[in-house]
């Protein structure tokens, strides 16, 4: 196996370990490691977490492809993640989702030909009182309009 | 007017600890750490306090389920997984004052016998987790958490542990569930979380804001808090107002203020003169208001007299001019996205439902149609692990029920009325 | 024992029973497709719906404990509806592909349509989920993900029973599926039990499909012939061809479930069997009616021990025989023939595989029952010491090999035996040298009762008669004893068993009756 931990994330990975009283608990953090160093969760980035933790790849599989914030597939350097529930909606999300699809020239799931930008359409992130709401990998970007989202993709090139 | 949470919301520096120390802050741990266990709860029964995550349970009596013995140690787990649409209030808590959670957590742990917290937080607040950690980091430096907490001999380890993108996860079971390394799915009951949760464990799970109101019950007692609210249902409650308001936030208002005085005064009405047409009151899971129905207050047992809830204070504002079935179109999509996929009619309907309003919405709905959604809604209703299916099921009835004539129009003009937009 | 009302019919149970179990106790079926008694319960299906006095929702019946006083209804117009709307749901985005469905005929929601759906259908063709179809995912099984109702019974069990954990969902919502992790296929020696427990057509057996629709098929209770575990299964066969074991429910050997290899032991009763009587004179072989058979085998042991004294004769048993061939066969022995030489050939080490579950080193079925019956595996080698000296001058052998010897040492010792007649199932080593084959029947074929590794005694049952010109153990026995002056009045297995249970102290008190469907334990020593 290629794939393994640096030593920064290996040490980060064993502090984290000792806040559980056992390794199951230890597969979503573990997962979130693996998806910050390795960008995506390939098939043997879920092999390699399976066996740091001691189970099997189906068992992590299973919990990496039920929560949607696991890319199972490579994303963008900046992955726009852009709210489409009803308060976002109500507030001009599907505009929003459009204009910066049409500026991208991607349709939502998909990556820019540059490999710089994934656009997603996510559910509710909980912002609903700044709708509407887009997650730029870490960070909200909230009460956007049009404008605000130009300047904020321009911000990132 | 009196305040339990957001007094000093405004000031930039509540969230760290020396700032909240000024303001008051831990004295609350202090007393409780001076008061008799058992005094806590009684605190906490007398004050009313109700769920804040959307169930409503009664804070005090589900703290009474734990087993009475203490040969298994017990695991406080606070509900951050803030996702029901609508809903952005626990947010705030955490980023303005993360600190009012943390010693709301340390009394309720050292009330219930708990060494062991995991603050679940959702995955998408990376860095309101941060906050969160910050502060528990300093509290820990200051001697609030940790061992032998302020000099007594009670230890206290928190933990935060993020989500990775699941609304399900907010059902308590699934949030054990996914604590533990597991799919978020829920658990079959009995057991109950307060004799086999986390780790096989006795566990209270918590909602923020629920946990936050503890310092000011310990401070000011029960009666108090109680008397800011309405009988059966005590203090103040953070109400999430969303949509196209003049005013969009969170405010700290008595529970029973009227729903009209929370849209018209306190979010200032609709913007651009619009007309309001309907009013999700308590998140998107909550059944639809019409725009003649809101002269309600604000607390779980009126809401439930008009046959909505209050769930987790998450006001949707709808305006006039919004097409009803997209509107309902959208919230489907979700409870499909979101459905766990462990129980059939959930699995299955959630999807169906939203197949089916499409169709409608894009002017391709057959006869009978409406008739189907609401079939596959009795199908659905009450007859699954968790509340999801209900959750899912709630908006379809009362959105087809009041606002029928949007429905049979779609399928009348083979088309949207609307324009198929918001 | 808390007493309860279900369907106004009130029913004492143990404590800690649910509802669905006290159902079954007294006839009243409830629906369910996740629940199964040997894997923990998930309560997710919503199949098996009822109500429950105070309980303002309908409850499932698989996680309701009954209370004392409790008061359940299944058979009310509201369960109905429930069930048939959640059947309604599990069946949008089921292909509904029966008729290239090898689970066709056996399977749940067939099943439970014609119970408690036909209903119209309300959910367009165009716009079901669709998965992967026909995927071989290792070990007996093929998966079809699209027919999956999403029990969770095969991950449950890949968890609970094998701990081996080769299956999961992946995804969620509709969306959810049961997967293999790419390039890790089942791994496991008891994945046959995965298209068992599959309610429905997702998971299917790779041997068995397409082989047979399940209609055609009858069944009988048996015992698993490929190890001293004692399995207690169901043989299918269609006319004298068997088609499948299937695991028979008992949870002091099996519970519910069998091995993989064990799975495939049917096959040896359809291939390479020994069908018709076979007489080998003068270097030629000759097809015999079994009259004639029987007499020349019979002749040639009296004309030995007329010749060269009864130690000069030997037989050599097999524990892949009955207890009532081998008590006969003794008999034969010690009452008949007066010869000492009788043992039985051990199989102790097949292919080797052993595990601390269902498995056994000890490819027998019937080594126990051997021992029971005083036969012994030492005067086998004591039999071999004495072919080798050229002691043995004729020789009756049971069974299709001898030890786990190969074929070469096999056919060098019997070429030192004047005679040898056999009596066995299949082609194999013993045949190829034997003077008189004296096929017998399979153990479809013929009743009887094997006794296991911990000296269960369990019977097993005919299925259908011997096939081609092939005969009963039990019946050939008489037959040799008779035209050796025996006068033997056995007639049947059962009388057999009333002879052991009189005369062998291990099987004391016991009867065909006693041993019902699970079976006894041996007294006697351990």
């Amino acid at each position: 196996m290629s794939l393994a931990f640096s030593e920064d994330t290996r040490a980060r990975h064993e502090r984290m370990l000792a806040r559980y009283p056992n390794r199951e608990a230890a597969i979503l953090p573990t997962l979130h490691l693996a998806q910050r160093e390795f960008g995506h969760l390939s098939a043997e980035a879920i092999a390699y977490v399976a066996s740091l933790l001691g189970f099997t790849p189906a068992r992590v599989e299973g919990v990496a492809t039920f929560y949607t914030m696991y890319n199972r597939k490579p994303v963008g350097k900046y992955h726009l993640q852009v709210c489409r529930n009803l308060s976002c909606s109500l507030m001009g999300a599907e505009h929003l989702i459009e204009h910066v699809a049409g500026r991208l020239g991607v349709r939502p799931g998909e990556t820019t030909a540059d490999g710089k930008f994934t656009l997603s359409t996510v559910e509710c992130l909980g912002s609903c009182g700044t709708a509407p709401v887009m997650q730029v990998n870490d960070d909200y970007y909230e009460d956007l309009s049009e404008d605000k989202v130009d300047a904020i993709l321009d911000g990132l090139r | 007017m009196e305040l339990v949470l957001t007094t000093h919301f405004g000031n930039e520096r509540y969230r760290f600890a020396e700032t909240y120390e000024q303001l008051g802050g831990y004295g609350a741990l202090r007393k409780a750490l001076s008061m008799p266990k058992e005094e806590i709860v009684a605190e906490v029964r007398k004050a009313n306090l109700r769920g804040r995550g959307g169930a409503g349970f009664p804070a005090g009596v589900k703290w009474g389920f734990l087993p009475k013995d203490l040969s298994r140690p017990r695991i406080l787990v606070i509900n951050a997984d803030e996702g029901e649409p609508g809903t952005f209030k626990d947010r705030l808590i955490m980023t303005r004052g993360p600190h009012l959670l943390i010693e709301g957590i340390a009394i309720t742990c050292y009330a219930l016998e708990a060494h062991t917290c995991y603050v679940y937080i959702r995955g998408e607040f990376v860095r309101e987790a941060e906050i969160v950690q910050e502060a528990i980091d300093e509290a820990t430096a200051k001697g609030y958490l940790g061992k032998g907490i302020l000099g007594t001999g009670f230890d206290l380890e928190v933990t935060v542990h993020l989500g990775a993108g699941a609304y399900i996860c907010g059902e308590e079971t699934s949030l054990i569930n996914s604590l533990e390394g597991k799919r978020g799915w829920p658990r079959v009951k009995p057991p109950f979380p307060a004799s086999v949760g986390a780790f096989g464990l006795p566990t209270i799970v918590n909602n923020v804001e629920t946990i936050a109101d503890i310092p000011w019950i310990v401070t000011h007692g029960g009666e108090k808090f109680a008397s800011l609210g309405v009988e059966k249902d005590g203090g103040t409650r953070l109400i999430c107002v969303s949509g196209p308001v003049k005013k969009p936030g969170v405010y700290e208002l008595p529970v029973g203020t009227s729903l009209r005085s929370i849209i018209y005064e306190h979010a200032g009405g609709l913007r651009d003169g619009k007309a309001l047409k309907a009013v999700i009151p308590g998140g998107s899971s909550t059944p639809v208001l019409r725009a003649d129905e809101i002269d309600v207050g604000f607390d779980i047992e009126s809401m439930q007299k008009i046959g909505t809830m209050a769930g987790s204070g998450g006001v949707i504002v709808i305006p006039e001019g919004t097409c009803m079935v997209r509107a309902l179109s959208v919230l489907m999509n979700f409870y499909a996205h979101e459905s766990c996929g462990q129980c059939t009619p959930c699995r299955e309907g959630c999807g169906w439902l939203a197949k089916v309003l499409h169709r409608i919405e894009n002017g391709q709905g057959r006869n009978g149609d409406v008739e189907l959604i609401l079939e596959v809604c009795d199908n659905m209703l009450g007859r699954t692990i968790c509340p999801l299916a209900d959750a899912a099921v709630m908006p379809a009835q009362s959105f087809i029920w009041k606002f029928r004539e949007e429905f049979d129009g779609h399928l009348r003009e083979k088309k949207c009325p609307y324009g198929n937009r918001f | 024992m808390p007493n309860f009302t279900l369907n106004g019919i009130s029913v004492d149970v143990p404590e800690g029973t649910t509802v669905l179990q006290a159902a079954k106790t007294v006839g009243i079926e409830i629906p369910h497709y996740c629940y199964h008694p040997n894997l923990s319960i998930a309560g997710n299906c919503r199949m098996c719906l009822v109500e429950v006095e105070k309980f303002p929702k309908l409850q499932i019946a698989c996680n309701t404990v009954v209370t004392e006083g409790m008061v359940v209804k299944s058979d009310t117009e509201k369960v109905r509806q429930a069930v048939t709307g959640v059947l309604e749901l599990m069946l949008i985005n089921h292909p509904v592909d029966c008729p290239i469905c090898d689970q066709a005929g056996e399977c749940g929601l067939q099943i439970y349509y014609m119970k408690y759906g036909l209903h119209k259908s309300r959910f367009a063709f165009e716009d079901k989920v669709h998965k992967k179809k026909v995927q071989d995912i290792g070990g007996q099984i093929v998966l079809d993900a699209e027919r999956c109702i999403l029990c969770s019974r095969c991950i449950r069990f890949l968890q609970e029973v094998t701990g081996t954990s080769e299956l999961e969902f992946f995804r969620r919502g509709d969306h959810s599926e049961i997967s293999i992790f790419p390039g890790r296929p089942l791994d496991n020696q008891y994945t046959g039990n995965l298209a068992d427990i599959c309610p429905v057509g997702a998971l299917t057996s790779k041997d068995f499909r397409f082989k047979c629709r399940v209609w055609f098929l009858r069944g009988t209770r048996s015992i698993c012939p490929g190890c001293a575990n004692g399995c207690n299964v169901e043989a299918h066969f269609k006319e004298d061809i068997v088609y499948r074991l299937k695991p028979r429910r008992n949870d002091d050997v099996n519970r519910t479930w069998m091995c993989d290899p064990g799975r495939l032991e049917y096959k040896k009763a359809n291939e390479a069997r020994l069908l018709t009587p076979v007489v080998r004179e003068n270097g030629g072989l000759k097809a015999e009616a079994w009259e004639a058979a029987l007499s020349f085998a019979a002749f040639r042991l009296w004309e030995t021990v007329e010749a060269h004294g009864a130690a000069s004769v030997a037989v050599i048993a097999s524990p892949a025989f009955s207890n009532e061939e081998l008590y006969l066969a003794r008999k034969l022995a010690e009452e008949v023939l007066r010869t000492p030489n009788v043992g039985f050939s051990p199989r102790s080490s097949g292919n080797g595989l052993s595990d601390d579950f269902l498995i056994k080193a000890d490819k027998n079925p019937n080594t126990r029952g051997a021992q029971l019956l005083g036969i012994s595996e030492e005067k086998f080698d004591d039999i071999v010491r004495k072919i080798e000296g050229g002691e043995v001058k004729a020789l009756l052998v049971f069974g299709n090999e001898l030890a786990d010897f190969p074929g070469e040492r096999t056919a060098e010792l019997l070429s030192r035996v004047p005679f040898v007649a056999q009596v066995g199932t299949n082609e194999g080593a013993v045949s190829l040298a034997a003077h008189a084959v004296l096929p017998s029947a399979s153990f479809v074929e013929r009743g009887g009762t094997f006794t296991n590794h911990a000296g269960r005694v369990q019977r097993f049952w005919m299925g259908f008669p011997p096939r081609g010109n092939a005969r009963g153990g039990i019946e050939i026995l008489v037959g040799l004893a008779n035209r050796l002056g025996a006068g033997w009045t056995f007639a049947g297995e059962a009388s057999v068993f009333r002879a052991i249970a009189r005369s062998e102290a291990p099987f004391a008190g016991m009867s065909y009756e006693s041993l019902g469907e699970l079976g006894q334990i041996a007294g006697g020593k351990g």
